[in-house]
């Protein structure tokens, strides 16, 4: 049996959802939410059943949720559309740890005359909020944050934040792909204008996400045509994924607190059973700011690459960085940001869990991984791996 | 359970077919493509499939998708940089004329990547090269000539011994190039009919000299003369690194016969110049010499046929181990073609090779 660790890039269906999509598939309604008959009608109940059930996920009101097709969608829609709808702000302020689906849209903003503020975390990955109000002015447009990080798990202290930014005026924008399901959220109390959340993060599948967008406020869409989604996504909703995402933040929201907490004692178990085999193993992130399901740890003496192909090799699902284009794996931007070496960075790999994760996959794990640290690290000694950068030659053909 | 083998893949229709044919014969395959050198950026009208990414290794997902078994993206970068390309400028700024898929063989696919497969819990390296492993009664591994005489490529190997050779795989060794583009065909691989690299991979276009530029501090550039035997300067060149010995075209000279380049002089930036009966040697002295069986190679001289560039065929000459991984070369026929130092001389006895080691100079 295999043991999936990578929660943080995708979670398994949830049980709920299997069969709200089985019920659906058997249904065979062809109704589009949009058209005027009793089979649109039924679509549309479903719809707007599903955006309540996703609403109360994170303290909205359903008329604040847009469904969009991803959380990539949702951090583009938020971060462009509220750009462009800006009139005269050209300043917005991130962080470098950001994910690409943040990084990229600001890049192409930054191209185009925006000013980007991007913060630095710290070691544990944590931006200051002292940081985030010393950037904005009365040209900031946007501040743009991930609430909880992808890859060490790092929780931002965003209520500190919320309140300067509203006296800014400024939007403030949370991703909270991660974080949601996993930690309470309320909208309100974040005092944020825009949230991201993504369908196969919680135990939907993927395609489907969500903009939670405050009431009254307006984005110019990514997507023009017809008026679906209050004018901020035309096209018609992908109904089955809508489905699923609602039912998945029911169960998610129904079992967080629980969940959470079991979930981070066996992670807490994880890391105890692996800092008894593993002399040296260092865990990243702040560890009482961090979401409890995820451990991003640097393994003394070996390559990440090596360990992960190793691990996946004996069943043992993991990550590490983020893939290139041609499939190989690079060291994390976030590790680098929050001050780790690159040699450290590129032996560090994330495990990461969540709700079907049991206490016997977490012992199998453990004793897996710490056999194939021993083996790798006495079969390809790091020395033997020329480390550091690429060299001048390399560098040259670029 | 099965032995487990890394195959090494290009995305080419040799190593693909090679780990199909492992695959077919039970081994538990783990595919692997090596990052070696930046890619260059794929214009956009080529990329194809989901993502933007290297079409080879693409092609390689595609045959280990078809043939179920796991494939993996490595990063050897770093090490190729340092071992393989360093070395090739290098070379080239001494006068010399590398060839590094000699390199790459002895430091990533035989070495490195080796490492790697211990390090995955596999017992063998196993690629798509045209080369035979034997064992003999005495439990010795030998390195023989491929089947396909056309396609032997026992040349760019010479540098594995016994080690290396007890955890290496070649299943096309005893295959043509049609019977393998036949079987991936039967197999329906969708690069059966690829056609082949020819090229170094990481000079695509093939301009050695500017790669060797970019990649080169301008101070270590050796530009200076060509001159002709009796030391008369012919012309002004732009750097040793532009030429190798034997070669006629490009040199920029106009005279009544063909001249060749016989001497590249790296101190002096010296290329000299001659006409086509002044490049035969009696033999050659090489350097950083390894053979594949230390036992298999007696004290003093024997006859070898010794092959010193990967198209030229192998000619008869007298070998001679010298101490400090030294060996001297003597062509039986008293004179050989163009003896070009940085090259490799392999020697063969029939279809075995014995050993080989990197030219330093003529005799």
């Amino acid at each position: 049996m295999r043991i999936y660790l990578d929660y943080n890039a995708g979670a398994p269906l949830r049980p709920e959802v299997r069969s709200a999509i089985a019920r659906f598939a058997e249904a065979d309604e062809a109704g589009n939410p949009a058209a005027v008959h009793r089979s649109g009608q039924h679509a549309r109940r479903a719809l707007e059943q599903a955006r309540e059930r996703v609403a109360r996920l994170i303290g909205a009101a359903a008329h604040e949720i847009v469904f969009t097709g991803g959380g990539t969608e949702s951090n583009n829609l938020a971060i462009r559309g509220a750009a462009e709808a800006s009139a005269a702000r050209r300043r917005i302020v991130t962080s470098v740890i950001e994910h690409s689906s943040v990084l990229a849209p600001l890049e192409y903003l930054a191209a185009r005359g925006f000013e980007v503020i991007r913060l630095a975390p710290d070691r544990g990955g944590r931006i200051a909020p002292a940081a985030v109000e010393a950037a904005l002015d009365s040209d900031t447009a946007l501040v743009s944050l991930g609430l909880a990080n992808a890859e060490v798990g790092t929780i931002q202290d965003v209520a500190a934040m919320g309140p300067p930014i509203a006296r800014a005026g400024a939007i403030f924008h949370l991703d909270a792909a991660q974080a949601a399901g996993r930690i309470p959220i309320r909208v309100g109390d974040l005092r944020c204008d825009l949230l991201t959340i993504s369908g196969h993060k919680i135990g939907a599948p993927a395609g489907i996400g969500a903009l939670y967008v405050r009431s009254g406020l307006a984005l110019a869409p990514l997507m023009m045509g017809g008026p679906q989604e209050a004018g901020m996504r035309a096209g018609t909703p992908n109904l089955l994924g809508a489905i699923a995402f609602g039912i998945a933040a029911e169960a998610a929201g129904a079992h967080r607190d629980e969940e959470s907490a079991r979930v981070a004692r066996l992670a807490e178990l994880m890391l105890a059973r692996l800092d008894a085999s593993i002399p040296g193993l260092r865990l990243n992130g702040a560890s009482d700011h961090k979401l409890g399901n995820t451990l991003n740890l640097t393994f003394p003496e070996v390559l990440g690459e090596s360990m992960l192909i190793a691990l996946d090799l004996e069943g043992v699902e993991v990550s590490m960085g983020s893939a290139c284009a041609a499939g190989a794996v690079e060291p994390s931007h976030v590790l680098l940001a929050m001050g780790l070496g690159r040699d450290e960075a590129r032996s560090s790999l994330r495990l990461s869990i969540g709700w079907s994760t049991t206490a016997d996959e977490i012992d199998r794990a453990a004793e897996i991984i710490a056999r194939v640290w021993r083996r790798v690290r006495a079969a390809e000694p790091l020395a033997s791996a020329v480390s550091t950068r690429p060299n001048a030659a390399t560098e040259a053909m670029r | 359970m099965s032995a487990r083998v890394l195959v090494a893949m290009s995305g080419g229709v040799d190593s693909s077919v090679a780990a199909a044919i492992l695959r077919e014969r039970g081994y538990d395959v783990v595919g692997v493509a090596m990052r070696l050198a930046a890619e260059a950026p794929a214009p956009a009208a080529r990329r194809r499939g989901t993502c933007c990414s290297h079409e080879d290794f693409e092609d390689a997902r595609r045959v280990a998708e078809r043939m179920d078994f796991p494939f993996y993206v490595v990063d050897l970068r770093a090490e190729f940089g340092a071992r393989v390309i360093d070395n090739f400028v290098s070379e080239y700024l001494d006068g010399r004329t590398p060839n590094p898929c000699v390199m790459c063989n002895r430091e990533i696919k035989f070495a490195r990547l080796s490492e790697r497969a211990a390090a995955l819990g596999a017992d063998y390296v196993a690629t798509g090269h045209y080369a035979r492993i034997e064992r003999n009664p005495r439990g010795r591994f030998r390195l023989l000539r491929a089947a396909d005489a056309t396609k032997d490529q026992s040349y760019f190997l010479f540098t594995l011994g016994q080690t290396e050779l007890s955890r290496t795989l070649f299943p096309l060794g005893a295959m043509t190039k049609a019977e393998v583009r036949a079987r991936a065909r039967e197999l329906g691989l969708a690069n059966a009919d690829k056609p082949e690299s020819q090229e170094i991979c990481f000079v695509p276009d093939g301009d050695y000299a500017r790669f060797v530029e970019r990649a080169a501090p301008r101070q270590r550039l050796r530009p200076g003369n060509i001159v002709d035997a009796k030391g008369c300067t012919l012309a002004a060149h732009g750097g040793v690194h532009r030429f190798t010995v034997g070669q006629r075209r490009g040199l920029g000279l106009s005279s009544p016969e063909p001249l060749y380049v016989r001497e590249i002089r790296a101190e002096s930036g010296d290329v000299v110049v001659g006409p086509r009966d002044g490049l035969t040697a009696a033999g050659l002295v090489a350097r950083d010499v390894s053979l594949v069986d230390p036992e298999s190679v007696v004290e003093g001289a024997i006859a070898v046929e010794a092959r010193i560039r990967y198209r030229h065929p192998a000619l008869p000459a007298t070998l001679a181990i010298e101490a400090g991984d030294r060996a001297r070369v003597t062509f039986e026929s008293g004179g050989g073609p163009a003896v070009t130092p940085g090259q490799a001389c392999v020697f063969y006895r029939g279809d075995e090779v014995l050993g080989g080691g990197f030219i330093e100079r003529a005799l």
